[in-house]
């Protein structure tokens, strides 16, 4: 029994892991705050789970189209707000917009979505295995590896990007776009892509979520997520990768410790929030890091 | 079909003018110190619980608790001047972030104490006048009025007083501001003191037309910025005219589109305005 | 030297660099009027003036930061005045600033890695989207040797390692040239690289930018510094009041009553 209540634990933090570290891909590293990552999360928490439902596909199948319609939203998004070239409160709050239209639509949208009712997902995803075939995950062991294979790969995919060039861009427009441009950097084009993975990648978290729970609803899209990814990223250090994963670990494992009700657990959250930007600004993993290096010098 | 048009935009117009004393609290804040306060919602609400818990509670009358109300939101404003934004004077982004997490601890510590129930004042002013066809609640006539002449009173003061004046010296060029021997910090808390009183009256006008919910600080927020963003970010009555036409806007979507979008149409118009006039409808375009 | 190697490309006769008649007005104050000149491929050119001549504002209407009012920019034929300065700067024209602009968090080593953008897309064009999955190609892995090589040119290898934001201010000067020859610059435009260094600082980039010109870069210097850029400039325009006064060889501009006029005209108002 405890031990499966450690390793739900780690299944959300994997889950919330997922959300965080593609969120920090576009804050931490390229500098945008977008509170568009929870719209991106609930859409294909309802895009995958209602594929399986009405058109048959295995699970896996249907991330697949999730991830590519996130990332044409994001696209859409991304190009309006950049290319009018939003400054950081303007961009978060025309994502907020944006993110706010898609609840709407989703809480209203009654005959596919089942307003604010949500949905009850019973399915469970299943997985094409060598040698045994098609598994069904179910139990906490085997979600405890599937989720932890899906931030595998994200934390993969991000690091590749963010250790090249590509990476490398993101960071001179973070750091001064103007100085960017004049080396020959499309900052327009490159916030657009770190976007557009950031978001692609968050909605693998959407369909896992809905299934694991077992539920979904608008409030996926609502502004709490985004102020609980936010939270988890500056507790545990935006900029780095490890970091929003820390973070989530930290804030997941948190209200399980101590017992607290939702009311406080919020507070809790925004308590942290401001509690690391004044005091801690880089997070846990940073002012770690910080340290090492004045230790070593 | 006329009156029904003129009716709602009436009504969208005095709804306009609260989320107008929001952006007003939000567009001084911004112009005049960079920071962007997502929390004054908050202070908005606040303004309307401490309304309702005078009034209703402490018997007070309704006008006598509208000022103890504000002025309530003021000091909680000036609480979190001195605790949280002092510290994010040079960091905009952060003093944003801070912002957020105010918006979670407010909201979630009035849930908290008075439960996601919505409560409602007693009537304050009952009755309506009549305007033809169209039939307007005096109490919504009332509140329209007082936050017009609010912030045109604030609209003279800036431009007339030294206060006024030290204040866009400053939005101009802080350095400079300071070397001129403008108390830059006093300034800011002044501004800020100002901003979240303005919000708690707000709120204390809003307890006296609509029932309250603690989630009416991050609706109205939304709304304010949407107002202060469409009217010009720095722009005093753009602020006013920008709520304004925020709720006309909305109530008028509302008789031909389905109401349940009513949000949605101030948002598509606001970034519609956003990517064609960045400056808002009166901001300066420099 | 690997800066110009690789960028074969040949100048269709005439100029490099034409600057057409450009006038650039800022709320009724003209900053620029009507001036005109060519660049041609392998030349140093300097342009001279007092403050508030225009000169920075020309350069900044060159390389794509404002629009000009008026006239055009042509660059190898093709006319670039309302192209983005990334745009421009792929094409192989590049600027430095005046006041050096760094990103003062990276260590120097990582300046100059990110002013590798445009080299990599030189070399591998679309392609380069590949060392994201890790096939990074002999032009990918010959960037940090590209980078330590800038370096050196540009007497940055011992503080390679420390945040850019610790340099001194001949130290940054240093840093946005090396960024700018990552850019692999057919022609760099320096907007007053002189200033605020000391004679020895002063040597040491004239005999850099000498090295540059010998290995084909073409370069079009403004300066105020008269005895730097006759060194250097084969030929030099000199700017007044936005209007251009004087063209031709060094000592004749210099010698030009109009110039003179302009210097000791200011020094006097």
């Amino acid at each position: 029994m405890r031990s499966d209540f450690v390793l739900t634990i780690f299944i959300y933090t994997f889950l919330s892991g997922i959300l965080t570290v593609t969120f920090d891909l576009i804050f931490g590293f390229t500098g945008q705050l977008s509170m568009f990552h929870p719209a991106v999360f609930g859409l294909s928490a309802y895009v995958t789970h209602l594929l399986v439902l009405h058109v048959r596909l295995p699970f896996w199948l249907a991330t697949l189209p999730a991830a590519a319609a996130a990332a044409a939203l994001a696209v859409v998004v991304g190009s309006i707000c950049f290319k009018f070239r939003l400054k950081t409160f303007y961009f978060a709050v025309v994502t907020l917009a944006f993110a706010e239209m898609l609840r709407l639509i989703i809480v209203n949208w009654n005959s596919v979505t089942n307003g604010t009712l949500g949905l009850v997902v019973s399915g469970k995803p299943t997985i094409w295995w060598p040698g045994t075939g098609i598994v069904a995950i179910r139990g906490p062991v085997a979600w405890y590896y599937l989720t932890l294979a899906a931030l595998g790969a994200t934390v993969f995919i991000c690091a590749r990007v963010l250790a090249s060039w590509m990476g490398r861009a993101f960071g001179a427009i973070r750091l001064n776009e103007d100085l960017a441009r004049t080396l020959g950097i499309n900052v327009f084009r490159y916030k657009l892509v770190s976007f557009a993975i950031g978001n692609a990648l968050a909605s693998f978290a959407g369909g896992l979520y809905g299934y694991y729970t077992g539920y979904i609803d608008p409030g996926y899209l609502g502004i709490n997520q985004s102020m609980e990814v936010l939270a988890m990223v500056l507790l545990g250090g935006q900029g780095t990768l490890t970091g929003p994963i820390v973070g989530a670990f930290v804030l997941t494992a948190l209200p399980h410790v101590i017992d607290l009700r939702a009311e406080a657990r919020a507070i809790l959250y925004g308590a942290i929030l401001i509690f690391t930007i004044l005091v801690m600004p880089r997070g846990v993993v940073g002012t770690l890091r910080a340290w090492r290096v004045r230790r070593a010098a | 079909m006329l009156s029904l048009v003129a009716g709602q935009v009436l009504n969208g117009a005095i709804v306009g003018s609260m989320y107008g004393i929001i952006a007003l609290g939000i567009t001084l804040t911004f112009g005049i110190t960079g920071i962007v306060n997502f929390a004054l919602g908050e202070f908005m609400m606040i303004g309307a619980y401490a309304t309702f818990a005078l009034a209703e509670r402490g018997g007070l009358p309704y006008p006598v608790a509208v000022v103890p109300a504000a002025l309530i939101a003021a000091v909680a404003g000036y609480v979190c001047n001195k605790a949280f934004f002092r510290f994010t004077r040079g960091n905009l982004v952060n003093g944003l972030l801070v912002s957020i997490g105010l918006i979670s601890v407010f909201e979630s510590a009035v849930l908290w104490y008075w439960s996601a129930t919505p409560i409602e004042m007693h009537y304050v002013l009952p009755g309506a006048l009549r305007l033809g066809d169209v039939s307007l609640p005096k109490m919504k006539l009332l509140v329209f009025a007082v936050i017009v002449v609010v912030i045109a009173l604030t609209y003279v003061a800036l431009a007339g007083t030294w206060l006024g004046r030290a204040s866009f010296a400053y939005a101009q060029n802080a350095e400079a501001a300071t070397l001129m021997g403008v108390h830059t910090e006093r300034l800011v808390t002044a501004v800020m003191l100002y901003s979240t009183g303005l919000a708690g009256l707000g709120g204390a006008l809003y307890a006296s037309l609509y029932s309250l919910e603690p989630s009416l600080g991050g609706v109205y927020v939304l709304k304010g910025m949407e107002a202060a963003i469409l009217g010009g970010i720095g722009s005093l009555m753009g602020s006013l005219w920008g709520g304004v036409i925020l709720g006309v806007i909305e109530a008028v979507g509302s008789i031909f589109l389905p109401t349940a979008f009513r949000d949605a149409y101030g948002l598509a118009v606001l970034v519609a305005i956003l990517l064609f006039r960045p400056a808002g409808l009166f901001g300066d375009e420099s | 030297m690997a800066c110009a190697a690789g960028r074969v490309s040949g100048a269709r006769g005439g100029s490099l660099l034409e600057v057409r008649g450009v006038t650039k007005r800022f709320l009724g104050l003209v900053a620029v009027s009507d001036v005109s000149f060519t660049v041609a491929r392998g030349e140093i050119v300097g342009i001279i003036g007092p403050n508030g001549s225009g000169k920075t504002t020309l350069l900044s209407v060159i390389a794509g930061m404002v629009p000009p009012s008026d006239g055009a920019v042509i660059w190898k034929g093709e006319a670039i005045q309302r192209l983005r300065p990334d745009v421009i700067a792929a094409r192989g024209l590049v600027k430095t600033f005046q006041n050096p602009q760094v990103f003062a968090e990276l260590s120097v080593f990582d300046n100059v890695l990110v002013a590798s953008h445009l080299a990599l897309k030189h070399a591998r064009g679309r392609h380069r989207a590949l060392t994201l999955v890790g096939i990074e190609g002999r032009a990918a892995r010959g960037l940090a040797a590209r980078v330590r090589e800038v370096l050196g040119l540009c007497e940055l290898t011992r503080a390679a390692d420390q945040p850019a934001g610790n340099l001194s201010y001949g130290e940054e000067k240093m840093l946005g040239l090396a960024m700018a020859l990552m850019c692999e610059p057919e022609l760099l435009l320096l907007d007053e690289p002189a200033s605020g260094l000391g004679h020895e600082e002063v040597d040491r980039l004239t005999a850099v930018l000498r090295r540059l010109h010998d290995a084909g870069t073409t370069l079009c210097i403004v300066d105020h510094k008269v005895g730097f850029l006759r060194g250097l400039a084969a030929r030099v325009i000199a700017l007044n009041y936005g209007r251009k006064v004087a063209e031709g060889r060094p000592d004749e501009v210099l010698n030009d009553p109009a110039v003179v006029e302009a210097y000791l005209g200011r020094a006097h108002a």
